[in-house]
């Protein structure tokens, strides 16, 4: 009740303060429609209810064309590339996916001053940036994995005293990989009880490998993208992987797990410690749907042998394309998104902003929540790790390369040497048929 | 006027041919040709940037390809014979019932309304090796005090995608195979008992010849479906994990549409439709010697 109170306020005060603070005058766009790819769910949506305000001050018209998940609105974009029909105006984009159309989508810049970009979080412009473009603006989306674990495991004296015991520290929420390692494994009792799971698939497997070699000192890719990843840190974090899997501190099944999977498997309390996105603290610690909640505890995510912390991470924003009939109109669409007071609006449904200003606003809203202050200091310390993918087109396709090879070391298919060697090799090959050196 | 010139016939069927080119023709013949170029999804311009071979020759020498290709006729030969044994198995048993016979050959048929996407996940649910329906019941009886990985082993994850197409398609087999148990003339079976023939005898010597052609076709269509399996392996395994699963369709779909390499894909594409056209063939000479031994063809 509190809550929707204060988020029924902030967005009062958000209506107000757009109006008061647009910078469009009421008319600009009379009779201009712009046509929208949005990505849709539930915690996307919020934020569309604000456009009528924009359509009022400005005169114009926007008209969501789609609204799709971004894997799905990923395949409509280069469906609509392949056929020539992008002259709809504003889309969707993921700092992830961003790379990955170089010529969908217009530069920025000539339509936001550098006063306008000072508000947001410089490492999410920069992620923003490609080959020296602007090509989107962050909305208030902003995700980093940190630690969620079960406060029980860690108060339970006879866990502490045999954690001290076999291993003569105390038992506390880890700091480092090792550290998160042992304990995954020292918690496990499978098949009822696991100490940890990770993403095993797709690009979450191949995104977790990357951001475990940047926190063990290495890189995925040298400066000229030939692959770095088979290096030591690379070995290094592969076999944290594998000593997991063999251990059976993980699900068998977790190298067929998605983010789906992972939070229903730590929603179903039988995960110990557990690397996950910000947007499910709230369904992590709901009696309703988690039989974790009232035992969840959140803390920033551990680092590597290196002293980096693992910081993988993505946002969502907005971009223009470059065949949009009124680029002004759209981009004035997108900077009305991403302004403060939208980004106060959005953050209100709890996701995370990507203006540092906002973030103050959001920490004094969930005063008196004592999760919600826990998770936010969480995640802002969090975000202070952050690190976007490597800005490479084929960043994706590489992925895809990679996390075959990466699940049969896991599996024991290959040793870790032959699977970091195959997906090096696979990557270099693609690399050079694409032309990028 | 050029078209009083055409052939009447041929004006008659031109809608026709227009429709089938529009449609089929015009993609097949795309298709083909960007298989011989390095086309992108994302770089429309690449389109016209012939590559001869090359993406042939790529798929040619790459052992993903041929280990995927490889799964794709092992998935195909078990879930076929699988599906043959036992939709054979429940038309005969459905053929002998006389009460309530068109409510079985209904209920019989429910798998079949399932869209392939839908079982999928059904059977991802069930095979989970955590929460999945199957490992609960194994370890709540006592029979295991395991996680059973059923998704995640190289052959327990063949084994359940191949379970999940065979519980959803075996009634093709069951209802083609019943129809053709219903066209039987009944005098040599009258005979056969008159002669003294064992129930064995009867069936091996008097009603497998007579279905034959019908296993044949449904051999046929099916082997196109399998081979083109996609949405059930996509849903439950994506292919994975470690390609364990992986067949030609995924294999494919996720270069072109997701790495949106679809000249490479293309020329899989080609090379793998030669497996269906083989299937297609072979099945069809088979139909034609059963339809010969029953004296139906030449």
């Amino acid at each position: 009740m509190k809550k929707s109170l204060i988020q029924l306020l902030l967005s009062a005060s958000t209506c107000l303060a757009m109006m008061a603070t647009s910078p469009v005058l009421a008319g600009d766009y009379e009779g201009v429609t712009i046509d929208a790819k949005l990505i849709g769910g539930q915690q996307y949506e919020g934020l569309y209810a604000l456009i009528s305000n924009w359509e009022s001050a400005t005169g114009a018209k926007v008209n969501i064309v789609s609204k799709k998940n971004h894997f799905e609105l990923d395949r409509e974009f280069k469906s609509d590339i392949a056929a020539g029909t992008t002259d709809w105006c504003v889309g969707s984009n993921h700092s992830s996916f961003a790379p990955q159309y170089p010529s969908l989508y217009t530069d920025m810049s000539p339509y936001n001053n550098a006063d306008q970009l000072a508000g947001f979080i410089p490492a999410m412009i920069k992620s923003s940036t490609i080959g020296g473009r602007l090509v989107m603006l962050p909305r208030a989306q902003f995700d980093v994995s940190v630690l969620y674990y079960q406060v029980s495991l860690y108060e339970d004296a006879s866990n502490q005293s045999a954690y001290k015991a076999k291993f003569g520290v105390d038992l506390a929420p880890p700091i480092t990989l090792n550290e998160f390692k042992q304990q995954a494994i020292f918690f496990a009792d499978p098949p009822n009880f696991y100490g940890t799971q990770y993403a095993g698939k797709d690009e979450g497997a191949a995104g977790r490998f990357y951001e475990m070699v940047v926190a063990n000192g290495g890189a995925m890719f040298n400066a000229d993208f030939t692959p770095a990843f088979n290096s030591d840190a690379g070995r290094e974090s592969l076999q944290w992987f594998v000593d997991l899997y063999e251990a059976g501190a993980v699900p068998p099944g977790t190298t067929s797990y998605l983010w789906d999977e992972l939070g229903a498997g730590f929603a179903s309390g039988t995960i110990g410690i557990n690397l996950d996105w910000p947007g499910w603290s709230g369904y992590f610690n709901d009696p309703e749907a988690s039989k974790a909640s009232g035992n969840v505890g959140i803390t920033v995510q551990p680092m590597g042998s290196a002293g980096i912390h693992t910081g993988w991470s993505g946002f969502h924003g907005f971009s223009v394309t470059e065949d949009c009939a009124n680029k002004e109109a759209a981009a004035s669409l997108v900077t009305f998104l991403t302004s403060e007071a939208s980004q106060i609006a959005e953050s209100a449904g709890g996701s995370l902003p990507t203006r540092s200003s906002v973030w103050d606003v959001v920490v004094a809203a969930a005063d008196g929540d004592e999760y919600r202050t826990m998770a936010l200091n969480a995640f802002k310390e969090g975000a202070k790790h952050a690190f976007a993918v490597p800005q490479t087109e084929y960043w994706i396709e590489a992925t895809n390369l990679i996390f075959p090879e990466l699940q049969a070391a896991i599996l024991g298919d290959k040793t870790v040497d032959e699977a970091l060697q195959d997906a090096s090799d696979a990557v270099d090959e693609m690399m050079q048929e694409n032309g990028v050196y | 006027m050029i078209y009083k010139k055409l052939p009447q016939w041929f004006l008659l069927i031109l809608p026709a041919i227009i429709i089938l080119a529009a449609v089929i023709l015009i993609p097949l013949l795309f298709s083909l040709y960007s298989s011989f170029t390095s086309y992108r999804l994302t770089r429309p311009d690449t389109l016209f940037n012939w590559i001869g071979t090359f993406n042939y020759e790529k798929a040619v020498k790459s052992g993903v390809f041929w280990a995927a290709f490889g799964r794709t006729i092992l998935f195909l030969t078990i879930a076929l014979n699988l599906e043959m044994f036992l939709g054979l198995g429940l038309a005969l048993l459905v053929s002998r019932v006389t009460r309530g016979q068109r409510m079985l050959r209904t209920i019989m048929m429910f798998p079949m309304m399932f869209s392939p996407v839908l079982v999928g996940f059904q059977f991802k649910f069930i095979f989970n090796d955590n929460v999945g329906l199957v490992n609960n019941a194994l370890q709540s009886l006592g029979l295991s005090n395991s996680a059973i990985p059923w998704l995640v082993d190289e052959k327990l994850a063949m084994f359940s995608i191949i379970f999940a197409e065979v519980w959803m398609s075996t009634s093709v087999f069951a209802i083609l195979i019943l129809a053709g148990l219903f066209s039987i003339p009944q005098d040599p079976q009258e005979a056969a008992k008159v002669d003294g023939c064992t129930p064995w005898q009867s069936f091996r010597h008097i009603t497998l010849p007579f279905i034959m052609p019908f296993i044949f076709i449904a051999m046929a269509i099916r082997s196109l479906d399998v081979a083109r399996a996609y949405d059930i392996v996509q849903v439950m395994t994506n292919g994975g994990p470690a390609r364990r699963t992986e067949i030609l369709w995924t294999l494919i779909g996720r270069t072109g549409y997701v790495d949106a390499k679809m000249g490479y894909a293309n020329a899989m594409g080609y090379v793998s439709i030669f497996l269906a056209i083989f299937f297609t063939i072979y099945f069809f000479k088979k139909l034609n010697a059963a339809r010969v031994e029953l004296g139906m063809a030449r």
